[in-house]
């Protein structure tokens, strides 16, 4: 783990970076608003989605979305989980999370490709 | 004396010879206007119980001796106000530290954990006196100037629950003091020292609570040098993986 | 020579010392007490980050299968624990966002090799701004208000 947290903060600070300002749009609107029926039906169809999200423009951020936040989530869950006694089980729950976080990232960049 | 009120005390207590655990003792005493929190427990060990024992020795703030919690709250008790206190005042030792007596903490592992950073200028070959002095511009000062105000009372330390969740955690004035000299530009020891600050318990551990920074006495911002050393360890960690460091 | 410290239990010295001492106790009103508490929220909404990563996974995997995985997905949403849940990370991101871009400022040094660091005002404005624009562009695009 020792040689690991540099980088894993790097993607941790990037992750609050790019999530901060990525996911609340992309929250409000297809887990908000469309549900809530205030975003136009056809503005979520999937033709329209699917061309926004294969625009080069669209796969970065996406891809952005996916294989950054997650970092900075397992990263602070971590430190959650060892402010509140969880140092003895550190060695467990801290691969763990960042496990979570890099299948997410890989599956990320893998699905984002292959759209 | 006109101002003068009648405070209540509650105060933790601890004789090792005694006993098991840390106990506390409640004090009613008369307090002045003007008093602070170290002249009621002056005036308790000199007039009410002469075995109460606490750290304390210029009162004005730069010695660093008397921290403690009042009220929850780590506070340099010769600057902390009576009057922004009830009538129930409690004085504990600094949490995260063992407790010797009364209110005195035991800083023997803070130490170690200062002497871990090398608190010192370190340069590859001291210059000849006939070399002149090492001269530094105010910008070059202004780098670190703050993080050399630390008076190592250890309120950080009692506010940080990393150091209370993760014992082998450096801590925010020896990384922040460890930062100072990195930054300082007669320095040549960053790499020595960003060794300690990436090792276990290192600035990693750190999660970035800033209550050190809320209840420094003296302005310093540990918090800020903390994040910086992470920051300057990532930078100095990718150089490093391109560059391949030759031999100190 | 190795540089490693001496593991520490708790602030105790390595050695011990003459006379018995009493625990460490945790910091008074952990984590209930003001400060503690924002941190605590603040880390906590780690979750939201990590969740809504899988979220916008989902919705790209829905997107690949094919126009019924989109709409299967789309009426997923409609649950209303769902939309319930979508509030609550919406709430706790733009918090969560806000508090990072206040502290963000800090964890700049003096100097980042030769350039020098800018003032708090700079942060202040090119972050929060960057959050104001970028969420709101890409809001109205998703909404379908512009493009």
């Amino acid at each position: 783990m020792l040689k690991l947290e540099p980088i894993i903060w790097l993607l941790f600070g990037a992750g609050m970076m790019v999530g901060g300002l990525l996911l609340p749009a992309i929250v409000l609107v297809l887990g908000i608003a469309g549900p809530l029926g205030f975003a136009p039906a056809e503005a979520l169809s999937y033709e329209r989605i699917h061309g926004l999200a294969t625009n080069p423009i669209g796969r970065l951020v996406c891809l952005g979305a996916i294989a950054l936040p997650v970092w900075g989530g397992a990263h602070h869950l971590r430190h959650v989980w060892i402010d509140f006694g969880g140092l003895k089980t550190d060695g467990l729950v801290g691969p763990v999370l960042y496990a979570v976080a890099l299948v997410t990232s890989v599956a990320g960049a893998v699905a984002v490709f292959q759209l | 004396m006109e101002g003068e009120t009648k405070k209540t005390f509650v105060v933790t207590r601890f004789d090792p010879d005694q006993d098991e655990a840390p106990r506390t003792d409640t004090y009613e005493i008369t307090v002045q206007p003007d008093w602070k929190v170290l002249d009621a427990l002056n005036h308790i060990k000199d007039h009410v119980d002469p075995t109460l024992s606490h750290r304390w020795s210029c009162r004005m703030a730069v010695c660093g001796s008397c921290g403690m919690n009042v009220n929850g709250e780590p506070k340099l008790t010769c600057k902390d106000a009576l009057s922004d206190y009830g009538d129930t005042v409690e004085v504990a030792p600094l949490a995260n530290f063992p407790v010797i007596r009364d209110l005195v903490v035991e800083m023997e592992g803070f130490m170690e954990k200062f002497k871990a950073v090398k608190p010192w200028i370190m340069v590859a070959k001291e210059r000849a006196i006939e070399e002149g002095t090492y001269r530094q511009s105010p910008e070059e000062l202004d780098a670190f100037k703050q993080f050399s105000m630390c008076i190592n009372c250890m309120l950080c330390y009692s506010a940080c629950p990393v150091v209370s969740a993760e014992p082998d955690f450096l801590g925010p004035a020896a990384i922040a003091l460890g930062h100072r000299y990195n930054q300082d530009s007669r320095d040549e020891g960053n790499a020595e020292r960003n060794e300690v600050f990436r090792d276990d318990g290192g600035v990693f551990a750190c999660s970035f609570a800033n209550e050190c920074s809320e209840v420094c006495p003296k302005n310093v911002d540990p918090s800020g040098a903390v994040q910086q050393a992470k920051l300057l360890n990532v930078i100095d960690w990718a150089t490093g993986l391109v560059v391949s460091r030759g031999g100190k | 020579m190795s540089n490693a410290r001496p593991r520490l239990d708790a602030m105790r010295p390595s050695q011990p010392g003459p006379t018995r001492t009493a625990d460490p106790r945790p910091p008074d009103k952990f984590p209930g007490r003001g400060n503690y508490l924002g941190y605590v929220l603040f880390g906590s909404c780690g979750v939201f980050l990590l969740l809504s990563s899988i979220l916008v996974l989902r919705i790209v995997w829905a997107l690949a299968a094919g126009e019924a995985a989109w709409n299967d997905l789309m009426a997923q949403f409609q649950n209303p624990i769902y939309v319930a849940y979508h509030v609550l990370a919406f709430v706790g991101l733009v918090w969560f966002t806000l508090r990072f871009f206040s502290l963000f400022p800090k964890t700049q040094p003096a100097k980042i090799g030769p350039a020098p660091r800018p003032p708090d005002a700079f942060f202040a404005v090119a972050l929060n701004g960057a959050f104001a624009v970028v969420t709101a562009a890409l809001a109205a695009i998703l909404w379908g208000a512009v493009l």
